[in-house]
């Protein structure tokens, strides 16, 4: 590690992400033990929220996320996008070149997105 | 420097900067409803902590900054109140959701540039101020990081098996397939004009000009991008208080419940920063080269004009319906960013290859 | 602002005979139905009185071909002396304005059984079921016949005559607590959570599944969706009675498939306090600041609706000065009502509570207005029998009456007004969120019995205060504000309108005050003890902010309290048509449209 300069320039995250473990530990920790405990006889606290009504059913069941085809494209999209961040820094190194091939992929990319807004992928509702 | 001072150094900016934000989220509360009240006729949180100040000529004294303490006051309160785990939870998923939000918005703080090459009680801080300084790629190490947070808020929802909660964790991600591609796409912007991925870089890139004049579409996508990414109004789908009573944290209470809010303030903080670095100068600002300690105050003050922003938004307008929300982010945000970043890739290389200078010449201006 | 149109034109009924609209009507129905409708003949009734068998016919007839398409309101009576139950219909022409026809339909009371008349207008839904509620009357055909104020369990129908209320009125008292035993079952052992309830040892009742099945819930459950490709459930979440949007203890049971809503229920009563009851055991003067709590955002309309009725019984006659006092109390009633209506709205939207608050400052000097009349703020009771209680008083906030007001209506209202119109009308989410949002067609509007500004933002240009003048209104120079898309943006706009019309009144009422100034506000002596000269009925209606407003009084001769005392609350009819206009949208516009209905729960619940 120590021969690795690009590690040590993590170090400091590592560390962090122990501070934050530390107060996200520390915060529930002291809540719970601090607050009053809860009375044995508290069932209807117990219950689920909902609007002062017992519910009926499960929450966690299946339920319909009309969206999903877009959570589908987020993905696709996301890692097009991902593509372009090492371009984006080298770009002015690579020239004509780079835009020409990077156009093609945008042209790609563009074009995929058109299809799917005609397709009435979007319009989910 | 060896391995363990840097660490050592990592742990002492690391927990100076976490408590800093922290007491920062709890009077970006005490700011935001103050200011709320202000905008609506109001007064606000006044009873608890004030200065007394005699009047003169007897009278009932006059208080100064009344309410300064409300912060601490709610903070003790949240921490007395009864922690309760509901019956029906998921009570690994219930208890890890809280945590899985709060530690982002703090990793998050590792990158931020807080103030220029500066020594402070002996320390050297080169390149510039920051817990992980030089990380290259730090824009990427964001947006990495600010996506984790909505795993805490789907999983609160889909933990605490309340039909509110769950509601409120699929709109948090609905929101989230919508917003991140723009701001995505919008960030790099700031990397292709400053030539790298590195803040301090960005920074140093806009000592003649703030990205925001340059690129001022950019800043706008990204700065209605960064609200939807934080929830805030008018994108607060997900605990739309009219509509699903608190949504994804309608269950939790106590500090657990408090720790959503510490997130999101946090958050709020932290992208105010982000959106100062990268479109803003950063900490940049007058005789900041002379005198760098002033980076800091820029920095705080710019983060707190963003914060100011975003509280008359959420006092200005109602909400948005989460189909709206989506069509905006895919329909208009996207569009949007992705013919602006060809076109700012275009012309930027079109200047390297000294098209334009041709160009001119071939009018004869040049 | 444009689509208002003038109708202050009398209006032409077009025949050569002249009669009014209702006579004719009747003449037609008696002329089509010899058998089964007469003439309603008993001492200070009018209308018709239908026979039961053939009510549905008669409504159909009154609706498609006579053109009385608006039915008002359904009332229950029992009229324990002749040993029959009477159901009172009161039936309106949207398009020709006017007075009501009412119908009297007579059923025997130990097996009151009527056809219901939903089917031909769905907006009976809610008040047929109040009828069984309180009455015991059963409506045959109706799709939902439940209980809809008073609780699932309760016992008995406590509008009739001879129900006493268990323990306080039984004339031996065999029980310890209020309930007779057997008969009902407590609200606890409907939630297994209750106090009352013994567990099982070890027993946690989060730990394992429960059903709880209401009636509430029949038909609304449902399970796999074996339609679609995927196998999802649908989910039937209460919004309501403890949740921040519902305008108080109100309930809505809705389906959603995803977060579209595919079924939504109303559930009220959770306030109820049988306002009805309470009226007929009060004198009629005791009776006036009970009218206050019903819609409690505006208490002078209520009392105005209220002394209307009571003074047709009466034949009093109100001074000028009372009449234009009460105009000014009502128009600025209006005004607040609705300035509160948008607030609410806007903040259902999700704007936070700023224009709220925005409007609040000029709300502020109304109530301190109000205050200085009537002696409180919403609460006023201000009206009486023949006039008004007190005065104008000589100064309001340090400043004088009449140059209060001036600044008041020529200043104040409109600046906010126009900020109100600057900020919130074009504002891009606002649109977004409410064009197109919970339409509600003309034929539905009227169909559904909606009043007020939901009837009017849906195309429907009708208003008691034109369409059957009371008061002065005849005399005064306004529009009534119409719009024609029903949607959530047109109920936002025809609100604003209204206020503006409403500040038109009030400038016209103004001079009238001040020229009256010292006439007396009261007709003869005040009175306390009234004893009611002649029997009959009598129906008051006024526009009240929410809708139309009526109060049907009956008393016998020489009473010094009604015999049945019924309420037409505007924001309880205008909640009749809230599934339709939900289905197929999202659960924030729910919260949306139930806000541009703007209820008062202490109206829905009486």
């Amino acid at each position: 590690m120590e021969n690795n300069p690009v590690l040590i320039e993590y170090l400091p995250i590592a560390v962090l992400i122990g501070i934050a473990l530390f107060f996200a530990v520390l915060l529930p920790v002291l809540s719970l033990n601090l607050g009053p405990k809860p009375k044995e006889n508290a069932r209807s606290k117990m219950i689920p929220y909902e609007s002062g009504i017992v519910a009926i059913g499960e929450a966690q069941r299946r339920l319909p996320v009309k969206f999903y085809r877009i959570a589908v494209l987020f993905i696709l999209f996301d890692v097009d996008i991902i593509l372009l961040v090492p371009w984006a820094v080298t770009f002015r190194k690579l020239g004509l070149y780079g835009l020409a091939v990077m156009g093609i992929f945008m042209v790609l990319f563009i074009l995929g997105d058109i299809w799917v807004w005609k397709k009435g992928i979007l319009e989910w509702e | 420097m060896t391995p363990g001072q840097i660490a050592l150094r990592a742990l002492i900016v690391g927990f100076i900067v976490s408590f800093a934000i922290i007491t920062g989220f709890a009077y970006t509360t005490l700011l935001e409803r103050k200011v709320l009240a202000r905008l609506q006729h109001r007064v606000g949180p006044n009873r608890a902590g004030y200065i007394p100040l005699p009047r003169r000529g007897g009278g009932p004294e006059r208080k100064l900054l009344a309410g300064f303490l409300q912060p601490a006051a709610d903070a003790v309160k949240l921490f007395f109140k009864e922690d309760m785990t509901p019956g029906k939870v998921d009570r690994i998923t219930y208890t890890l959701a809280p945590m899985i939000t709060v530690m982002p918005a703090i990793i998050l703080l590792a990158v931020i540039p807080w103030a220029g090459e500066i020594t402070i009680f002996g320390a050297e801080f080169t390149p510039y101020f920051a817990i992980a300084p030089g990380l290259n790629v730090a824009v990427l190490f964001l947006l990495a990081i600010t996506s984790i947070s909505v795993y805490g808020v789907v999983l609160a929802g889909w933990a605490s098996n309340s039909k509110y909660a769950i509601l409120g964790g699929i709109r948090a991600s609905a929101q989230m397939i919508s917003y991140e591609l723009a701001l995505g796409l919008t960030v790099l912007i700031p990397i292709m004009l400053a030539d790298s991925m590195n803040l301090g870089d960005i920074v140093a890139a806009q000592a003649n000009g703030w990205f925001v004049f340059r690129q001022p579409l950019a800043a706008i996508v990204f700065f209605i991008g960064m609200m939807a990414e934080l929830q805030r109004a008018p994108f607060d789908l997900l605990e739309a208080e009219q509509e699903l009573s608190a949504g994804f944290n309608v269950e939790y209470s106590g500090m657990r419940f408090g720790m959503f809010f510490m997130a999101e303030y946090m958050k709020m903080i932290i992208f105010s920063a982000i959106i100062v670095v990268l479109f803003f100068g950063g900490y940049r600002g007058p005789f900041v080269d002379q005198l760098p300690g002033l980076g800091f105050l820029y920095m705080i003050l710019k983060i707190i004009f963003f914060l100011f922003m975003m509280i008359w938004i959420r006092a200005s307008f109602p909400r948005f319906r989460y189909d709206q929300l989506m069509g905006l982010g895919w329909k208009r945000l996207l569009p949007i960013s992705v013919f602006n970043f060809i076109i700012v890739a275009v012309f930027i290389v079109l200047q390297e290859e000294g098209v334009f200078d041709s160009l001119l010449k071939l009018l004869g201006v040049g | 602002m444009s689509e208002m149109i003038l109708d202050d034109q009398p209006q032409d009924d077009g025949t050569a005979v002249n009669q009014n609209p209702v006579e004719r009507a009747a003449a037609l129905l008696k002329e089509r139905f010899p058998d089964a409708v007469t003439d309603d003949t008993r001492d200070g009734y009018t209308g018709l009185m239908v026979s039961a068998d053939k009510l549905v016919e008669v409504a159909t007839a009154l609706r498609d071909d006579i053109g009385f398409d608006y039915l008002s309101s359904v009332t229950g009576v029992d009229q324990i002396n002749d040993n029959k139950m009477e159901v009172v219909y009161h039936t309106y022409s949207i398009d020709q304005g006017g007075s009501g026809l009412v119908l009297h339909v007579q059923v025997d009371r130990d097996n009151p059984v009527l056809p219901s008349l939903t089917p031909i207008w769905p907006g009976a839904d809610f008040q047929e079921r109040e009828a069984w509620d309180l009455l015991g009357i059963h409506f045959d055909g109706h799709h939902d016949l439940r209980r809809i104020l008073t609780w699932d369990g309760f016992a008995g129908h406590p509008l009739r005559k001879d129900w006493k209320e268990v323990f306080y009125e039984e004339d031996h008292k065999p029980f310890g607590s209020r309930w007779p035993g057997g008969e009902v079952f407590r609200a606890e052992e409907k939630t297994v959570y209750g106090k009352n309830v013994r567990y099982p040892e070890g027993w946690l009742p989060t730990g394992d599944e429960y059903d709880v099945e209401t009636e509430m819930y029949t038909g609304i459950t449902y399970t796999r969706d074996q339609q679609s490709g995927m196998k999802t459930d649908k989910l039937t979440v209460n919004m309501g009675p403890q949740h921040p949007s519902t305008h108080g203890v109100f309930r809505m049971v809705v389906t959603l498939d995803g977060e579209t809503v595919i079924d939504l229920k109303p559930v009220m009563g959770y306030l109820h306090r049988n306002h009805e009851k309470i009226g007929e055991r009060n004198t009629f003067i005791q009776n006036l600041p009970y009218t206050d709590r019903l819609d409690y955002l505006s208490s002078m309309s209520n009392n105005h609706g209220y002394v209307l009725a009571v003074e047709k019984l009466l034949g009093s006659t109100v001074p000028e000065r009372a009449e234009w006092i009460r105009i000014l109390m009502v128009e600025l009633t209006r005004i607040c009502n609705h300035m509160w209506a948008l607030g609410f709205l806007l903040n259902d939207l999700g704007a936070l509570q700023t224009p709220m608050l925005y409007f609040y400052l000029e709300r502020e000097l109304i109530l301190d207005f109000f205050e200085e009349a009537a002696g409180s703020r919403m609460m006023c009771n201000y009206m009486r029998f023949g006039g008004v209680a007190y005065d104008l008083p000589d100064y309001v906030r340090e400043q004088e009456t009449i140059s209060f007001l001036e600044e008041l209506i020529y200043e104040h209202i409109p600046a906010v007004l126009d900020q109100g119109d600057g900020l919130m009308t074009n504002n891009e989410i606002v649109r977004a969120r409410s064009i197109g949002v919970g339409i509600l067609s003309r034929e539905d509007a009227i169909a559904y019995s909606t009043a007020g500004p939901v009837l009017r933002a849906s195309g429907a240009q009708y208003d008691v205060r034109r369409a059957e003048p009371y008061s002065y209104y005849e005399s005064l120079d306004f529009d009534i504000p119409v719009r024609y898309n029903g949607d959530i943006y047109d109920r936002y706009l025809i609100r604003m309108d209204e206020m503006r019309q409403s500040l038109r009144i009030l400038e016209q009422v103004l001079p009238h005050i001040k020229a009256t100034k010292g006439a007396p506000i009261v007709d003869g002596k005040p009175q306390y003890a009234i004893r009611m000269p002649n029997a009959g009925e009598s129906y008051g209606r006024v526009e009240n902010p929410k809708g139309e407003l009526g109060y049907y009084v009956t008393t016998r001769r020489r009473e010094s309290n009604p015999d049945r005392y019924h309420v037409r609350a505007p924001s309880f009819i205008n909640l009749t048509p809230l599934g339709k206009m939900c289905e197929g949208h999202k659960v924030a516009d729910i919260v949306a449209i139930l806000g541009s209905i703007d209820i008062v729960l202490g109206e829905v619940d009486r």
